[in-house]
């Protein structure tokens, strides 16, 4: 009989995938299911910690803030 | 096809049938349906049943359509009978299935078409001495005001006052946009535009009036008031000619109670001294014609009263530079949604598009499409010309392209809530569940070699996993 997992589907870079991984490393709390290295399955109601946590890491790794605005 | 058709649409394929038996009897309403939800090929099969006395077989009607455009054919009568136009009998051993227009739509039509009967459906002017001074400009001003101020409400909700004149809608209609999730108030920074917001801020007038009257609608149900006849009152207004006085006495009950909300909206005017009457303006008057010609309110309105007003008035240079010749601050309170300005003069202000600019209008839940939508609707005539000239595209690549790039930085994945499928017993009952997934077109994502695949609706599919199950 074949299951059917309620969840989000995120398809992203396997950069962003190994980042995710690694969040979900420290207490288990995100990922349903690992895909391939380009999608996994998400739990739903964890989406938007994800995403902030995300955003943080982001932030800290990639220190590209502009120079673009002097005119 | 516009947006609004779609939108209301929506609305009205949620109706029950007794709901559209009931519209169908006001011939305006007929006669709007048909003028403004029918895609041509379903209004050519509506003509053509309009005066058959017999039911059609429907073997008849395919020798009408070009064998390829069996779609279309579909999609039409789909449409039709979705609406409640026509009924097709069921398919049987005996009797070739046949197709007849609804009783009440036809007699409904008819009646439209060729006038006659006391149905008061189009409105009855009033003899009534007409108010002074109200003469077409003075109700497009009129209109254009009291939807301006609804825009900028939406607009300015974002954080900043641009301090624009007015005293903006009523409570009732900042109510409805908050309802209607177009703005949004506490959580981040107090008041907010959203999504939804901005993208009906990028509609063309008309799609903007029906988004919020079927909001309105929506709302409405729960003040108890008869949707038929709220309906059919919108029908009716679309219907009505501008300039002219039409009596109250005729108007429903709900249809009196329904006058001071479509007075905040701008659809009507109602003179103070005399309550005995009201008038349609331009927003109701055009409501189910085709019309779909105003694209901002004050460039509609411009086009109206002066034929061939400017329309776009942004120039955007490949160096991220914009100017926008413009004093309307409405305008200029949309683009510093995604603008930084540095400086503003009578007619004109200039800025840059930034990608921090850019980012925020993103946090605000604007895409990066519908920023250059707006960018390449209003788009200075100078900018098209040349565009046309060079045979290249209106707004300058790079900035375009920029713009996705800063929008795809901020978005490292891509979400799709839905269902994981998994542990299937064997291949051939994998194979048969993906392939009604992507039938029905919920399939996202499949790997063969795991047997998984992820769905973004499950019901449908359970349904058919049980009934294979029952075999």
């Amino acid at each position: 009989m074949p299951r059917a997992i309620r969840g989000v589907l995120v398809q992203c870079d396997p950069s962003i995938k190994s980042i995710i991984s690694k969040i979900d490393n420290e207490e288990h709390a995100f990922i349903v299911e690992e895909l391939d290295d380009q999608t996994l399955v998400i739990k739903e109601n964890m989406m938007t910690t994800l995403k902030m946590k995300l955003d943080e890491i982001l932030k800290e790794t990639q220190n590209n803030d502009e120079s673009s605005s002097d005119e | 096809m516009s947006v609004s058709t779609l939108a209301s649409f929506e609305y009205l394929e949620r109706l029950p049938g007794t709901t559209f038996r009931r519209l169908y009897q006001q011939p305006s309403t007929a006669l709007a349906i048909f003028r403004r939800m029918l895609p041509h090929l379903a209004k050519t099969f509506v003509m053509a049943l309009l005066y058959m006395s017999k039911p059609f077989p429907l073997t008849d009607l395919d020798l009408w359509v070009n064998p390829n455009s069996k779609r279309e054919r579909d999609k039409a009568l789909q449409l039709l009978s979705r609406l409640y136009i026509i009924t097709v009998t069921p398919p049987s051993r005996d009797d070739p299935q046949t197709i007849t227009l609804t009783q009440k739509f036809g007699e409904s039509l008819r009646l439209a078409l060729t006038g006659g009967g006391e149905h008061n459906s189009f409105g009855v002017p009033s003899n009534d001495s007409v108010a002074e001074g109200v003469d077409l400009a003075f109700l497009d001003e009129y209109a254009r005001e009291q939807w301006e101020g609804i825009l900028h409400y939406v607009v300015n909700s974002v954080g900043q006052s641009m301090g624009g004149g007015g005293q903006g809608p009523t409570d009732a209609v900042k109510h409805l946009l908050e309802a209607g999730q177009l703005v949004t108030t506490g959580r981040h920074s107090g008041k907010g535009i959203t999504q939804a917001g901005f993208s009906f801020l990028l509609q063309e007038v008309n799609a903007q009036v029906w988004t919020l009257l079927l909001l309105w609608i929506e709302n409405a149900e729960k003040m108890e008031l008869d949707s038929v006849e709220v309906l059919s009152f919108l029908f009716m207004l679309g219907s009505l000619e501008l300039g002219r006085a039409y009596s109250k006495d005729t108007l429903t009950d709900s249809q009196r109670q329904m006058l001071p909300y479509l007075v905040d909206f701008g659809l009507v005017y109602i003179p103070r001294s005399s309550s005995g009457h009201f008038f349609p303006t331009r927003l109701a008057t055009t409501l189910t014609s085709d019309a779909s010609a105003l694209r901002s309110v004050s460039a509609g309105f411009d086009a109206a009263s002066s034929a061939g007003g400017a329309k776009g008035f942004i120039i955007i240079e490949t160096n991220y530079r914009l100017y926008a010749y413009t004093d309307s601050p409405l305008q200029i309170a949309v683009l510093s949604l995604f603008t930084r300005f540095k400086a503003r003069f009578p007619n004109m202000v200039s800025g840059r598009v930034t990608r921090k600019s850019v980012g925020n209008a993103i946090s605000h839940g604007i895409t990066s499409d519908q920023i250059i939508t707006y960018l390449s609707t209003h788009a200075h005539p100078q900018l098209v010309k040349n565009a046309s000239i060079h045979g290249g595209p209106v707004l300058p690549p790079t900035v375009v392209d920029q713009i996705r790039l800063w929008q795809i930085e901020n978005e490292r994945m891509k979400a799709t809530p839905g269902f994981l499928f998994k542990d299937f017993e064997n291949g051939k009952e994998y194979e048969g569940c993906v392939k009604y997934a992507d039938e029905i077109g919920v399939l996202i994502w499949k790997n063969d070699f795991k047997k998984m695949f992820f769905v973004t609706r499950v019901e449908q599919l359970r349904d058919y996993i049980k009934s294979k199950k029952l075999k």
